[in-house]
């Protein structure tokens, strides 16, 4: 039994073992650490005054202020309906159920480029309500709001099915019991609902902020590329690359990088306080399903 | 019977009716979601739909068979495939590694596969150019072996690994961990090797979160553009991928020909993620796992 | 107040929780719903409280049709299995909850409130434990702040889910003592749901109980215990030995045995099955009686099981019989000792378990 146990319990130092992680750790720092160690030198290429230079470009502020913008009109949105739908999938049988869960999904399915497609194909000058916008002087596509509803639909996924499952797992005795001791729904759902989803809220506002703050492909289709006007600074990071101003893109590229960073910190830390966090998104389409068998 | 009888007055039995939902609001998130649903992904997913296929069948089928069409989404497919075989590979043995083994620092290594969910596709992009490029600190070494990455090919499926590597990681860990060690100590009690245990035991429970692991990674990297377009060459009929047509169809006011592809490009992901969603209802109805 | 339920039935897709209940509650009394998972107790519960609408049938506070009232309205107190405690509040916000989310004109001063939580703490035993979080109180805590939460609206009536199902099995001894002690103390009508039926009998003045959706005895416990009206009320309360018994020109044969003289028969079938409880089995010195062999014996605390093989009987396996530990002392029975068996009571039932 013992060389039984010893041969699959891999707490021996075997090399084979040893080599293993050695390839897995070589694998990740040749795809992982290296390009982010490169986004960081070569913003540093000239030194820290043509960085600092680089970075308080007023270009680049523009750029900036715009990301945050789209990001702080994005987010709440979709946090809204994160929300809603996750009550509306966790706390009643409604048949349907499982296809809904789908179709929220669908976004990921798509093509960011496509993604972008689609608005034009609405709100463009040759779209849908191309004429309606025309006449009455609104900008949709190459303007502010095209880049929000792109970002909007490529972000919508992300704080639904963080929720989803967090709100499943939780079931309904809370709010149960809430209702048994005299609350509306309103009060049950800030009182006792809220308090209880807030790591998971947290986890897909996070994830949902950053994937809003750095998309590219779907903002990039629907902005027109103006200077100053629409560009985001991932479109910022593409303008100053094509125009071989190297420093300067990869100056901008390390303050995303370093979003992206905060938002790895941000994630381990929750993902430590409520663990079933990891693995939730999974979950709700597994847990749907089993409700069903 | 002693069951003391209280006075009440009898009523006449009332009609079936409809169960009531207990919790309130189902009337309202429903509606909000579907509402929400319909108008932000539904509506204009189907726009594409209905654009192509309004310039009739004939234009549809043209279009999507002319031979740099056909070249782009052969490279989109092809690179794709590529990268998520190679992320199948290295992406278990991370998964492997992460959870069976420990050593330092390794809470880090964990945190850190999710860069690639968190980083913006369009500093990936410049990064994975700058390191492979030419004169790039591994583009010089791999020189040396008469090997260049950038600007072909080659530069496309690297920079499809790195937009795949966290999710065959990702789908696996789980399955992995819930893995009954109990299990695969039987199996050795009863004779068999590690290797044996390892095909005969452990591969079968893995295998439908490889193979979800698999599709997710290929139908993210089958619409990547940004980490794309600066590390490949973007040659016509070359190194041009399919997403970046679709952008090229649209500056040229190609309408049709921009949506033709996407129409391709949509149906091919949706068959994906339903084959993805029946896979793992089978998976749970068999092994009441992912 | 008086609850009454009228022909409720439910089902939840293809499976009939509920089927046709007729049940009176009086105001004041403790009533236990007892019966295996799946019986549709805690449905029935549910259906109560409000937490679910039945199908069919009324539901009658004080003789006023209740079966539309939403939950908010019904001023029902229910406890749940898991305790549901809102696990973000401290125990003191926890049992204030009920108070505070009151609309404006009912809401009582923040000086009324603290004194009824404190004194509802002080009255369940955890006065000291307003600041704690439910994490870090025992199970036997956590159900009794859930009580108080519960007390703390002034219910007109208390529903308990198994409220001790997840307790140990000391803490919920103490706990049956406290409830029972605490309705003497305040009279509110009380109905709570268990499948433990030595919880049911210690607890309840009435116990009802259900099988597959309906109910199929009711009463004192005593009752309940001693005069059973199926073979299901009869196994499910406490132990029984059970025989296959024929019934021949009017008389009862358990094998060879005619035990007309000690059976209450309430079948005209000819196969069915005789119920006697461990402790109707008298055991004598050989020679008196039906002549056994004792097989095994244990000593459970104040008891003493028995187990006898009866020579004769349409039985392979052994009866058990139950005697006082004095007894037991007195003629120290052993294993291999041929005894006599005289049986006190058998209860006959027809095969398929339904009392005539």
């Amino acid at each position: 039994m013992a060389a039984a146990e010893a041969r699959i319990d891999g707490r021996r130092a075997a090399p084979g073992r040893l080599l293993l992680i050695a390839a897995a750790l070589l694998f990740l720092g040749l795809f992982l650490v290296l390009p982010l160690l490169a986004v960081f030198v070569q913003a540093l290429a000239k030194g820290v005054s043509a960085y600092v230079a680089a970075i308080s470009d007023p270009m680049a502020w523009v750029a900036v202020k715009l990301t945050l913008t789209v990001a702080a009109i994005a987010v709440p949105f979709n946090l809204v309906f994160g929300v809603a739908a996750a009550w509306a999938i966790a706390k009643f049988e409604f048949r349907g159920k499982n296809t809904l869960i789908t179709l929220i999904d669908l976004p990921f399915a798509v093509s960011p480029v496509i993604a972008g497609l689609i608005f034009i194909l609405l709100f463009g000058s040759h779209g849908w309500f191309g004429g309606y916008l025309k006449a009455h002087h609104i900008r949709v596509v190459f303007a502010v709001p095209g880049i929000v509803l792109a970002t909007i639909f490529v972000t919508f996924p992300f704080i639904a099915r963080e929720l989803i499952p967090v709100m499943q797992a939780q079931g309904k005795d809370d709010e149960e019991s809430a209702l048994s001791l005299g609350a509306t729904g309103w009060q049950t759902f800030w009182r006792v609902t809220l308090p209880n989803i807030r790591w998971g809220l947290m986890y897909g506002v996070l994830l949902c902020n950053a994937r809003a703050m750095g998309e590219f492909g779907a903002v990039s289709v629907v902005s027109g590329h103006v200077r100053g006007l629409t560009n985001t600074m991932p479109l910022h990071v593409e303008i100053l690359y094509n125009e071989y101003n190297y420093t300067a893109a990869f100056a901008v590229a390390s303050l995303l990088a370093l979003l992206a960073l905060l938002t790895l910190v941000g994630k381990s830390f929750l993902e430590w306080r409520q663990p079933e966090l990891k693995h939730a998104a999974r979950q709700a389409h597994d847990r749907t399903r089993r409700e069903k068998t | 019977m002693a069951t003391p009888v209280a006075a009440v007055e009898v009523k006449e039995p009332t009609p079936r009716r409809l169960p009531q939902r207990v919790l309130p609001g189902f009337g309202l998130t429903l509606g909000y979601t579907m509402v929400y649903l319909s108008l932000i992904v539904l509506i204009p997913l189907s726009a594409v739909f209905f654009r192509s296929l309004g310039s009739g069948w004939g234009h549809f089928w043209d279009v999507v068979t002319a031979p740099r069409v056909v070249a782009s989404l052969r490279l989109s497919f092809g690179a794709s495939l590529t990268a998520a075989l190679i992320n199948v590979i290295f992406g278990f043995m991370v998964a492997w590694v992460l959870v069976r083994y420990s050593f330092p620092f390794k809470r880090l290594v964990d945190a850190m596969v999710d860069l690639p969910f968190a980083l913006p596709t369009a500093v990936a992009g410049i990064a994975l150019t700058a390191l492979y490029a030419p004169n790039g600190w591994l583009g010089i070494w791999l020189k040396s072996f008469g090997i260049s990455v950038a600007f072909t090919p080659l530069g496309i499926v690297v920079a499809l690994t790195f937009i795949g590597l966290p999710f065959v990681v990702r789908t696996l860990q789980p399955v992995l961990e819930d893995l009954d060690r109990e299990v695969e100590q039987a199996a050795a009690t009863l004779g068999a090797s590690a290797l044996q245990a390892f095909a005969r035991v452990i591969l079968p429970a893995l295998w439908p979160a490889l193979l979800t692991g698999f599709a997710l990674a290929f139908a993210r990297a089958v619409g990547e553009y940004g980490s794309v377009i600066f590390i490949a060459g973007n040659m016509p009929m070359k190194s041009e991928i399919a997403p970046l047509l679709i952008v090229t169809k649209l500056e040229q006011y190609d309408y049709a020909g921009a949506t033709a592809i996407a129409v391709v490009m949509l149906v091919l992901s949706f068959a994906l993620m339903f084959g993805i969603n029946a896979l793992q209802n089978w998976a749970l109805s068999r092994h009441g796992g992912r | 107040m008086s609850i009454a339920l009228r022909g409720i039935a439910k089902q939840f897709g293809e499976f009939a929780a509920v089927k046709d209940i007729d049940l009176d509650v009086p105001t004041g009394a403790l009533i236990a719903l007892l019966g295996p998972s799946g019986c549709g107790k805690t449905t029935l519960l549910r259906i109560i409280a409000g937490l679910e609408t039945p199908d069919e049938g009324q539901v009658l506070f004080d003789g006023r049709d209740a079966t539309l009232w939403p939950i908010r309205d019904r001023n029902v107190g229910f406890v749940f299995q898991h305790y549901a405690l809102f696990r973000h509040m401290s125990v003191f916000e926890n049992v204030a909850f009920g108070l505070k989310v009151k609309p404006r004109r009912e809401r009582p001063s923040s000086a009324e409130m603290r004194r009824k939580v404190q004194s509802l703490l002080e009255l369940v035993q955890l006065g000291w434990a307003g600041d704690r979080y439910p994490a870090q109180l025992s199970g036997g805590q956590r159900q009794r702040v859930a009580l108080a939460r519960a007390l703390a609206v002034d219910p007109d009536v208390l529903l308990l889910d198994e409220p001790f199902g997840a307790l140990d099995s000391q803490v919920r001894h103490e706990l049956r003592r406290w409830l029972r002690r605490l309705h003497d103390e305040l009279h509110f009508t009380s109905i709570f749901v268990t499948h433990d039926q030595q919880e049911a009998i210690e607890v309840a003045d009435t116990i009802v109980v259900l099988n597959q959706g309906r109910i199929e005895q009711s009463g004192v416990p005593g009752e309940v215990y001693d005069l059973p009206t199926s073979a299901f009320v009869h196994r499910f309360l406490g132990q029984v030995n059970e025989l296959p018994v024929h019934l021949r020109d009017g008389r009862a044969f358990l094998g060879p045995i005619d035990i007309s003289p000690a059976a209450d028969v309430r079948t005209g079938e000819a196969d069915n099955i005789a119920l006697i409880r461990p402790h109707e089995i008298e055991i004598g010195p050989e020679g008196v009686g039906w002549p056994a062999t004792v097989v095994a014996v244990r000593v459970i605390g104040p008891i003493v099981r028995l187990e006898v093989c009866a020579q004769g009987l349409p039985t392979n396996e052994p009866l058990e019989a139950e005697i006082s530990r004095e007894r037991y002392e007195g003629e120290r029975f052993s294993v291999g000792q041929t005894v006599g068996l005289r049986f006190r009571r058998w209860q006959v039932y027809p095969a398929s378990g339904v009392a005539a």
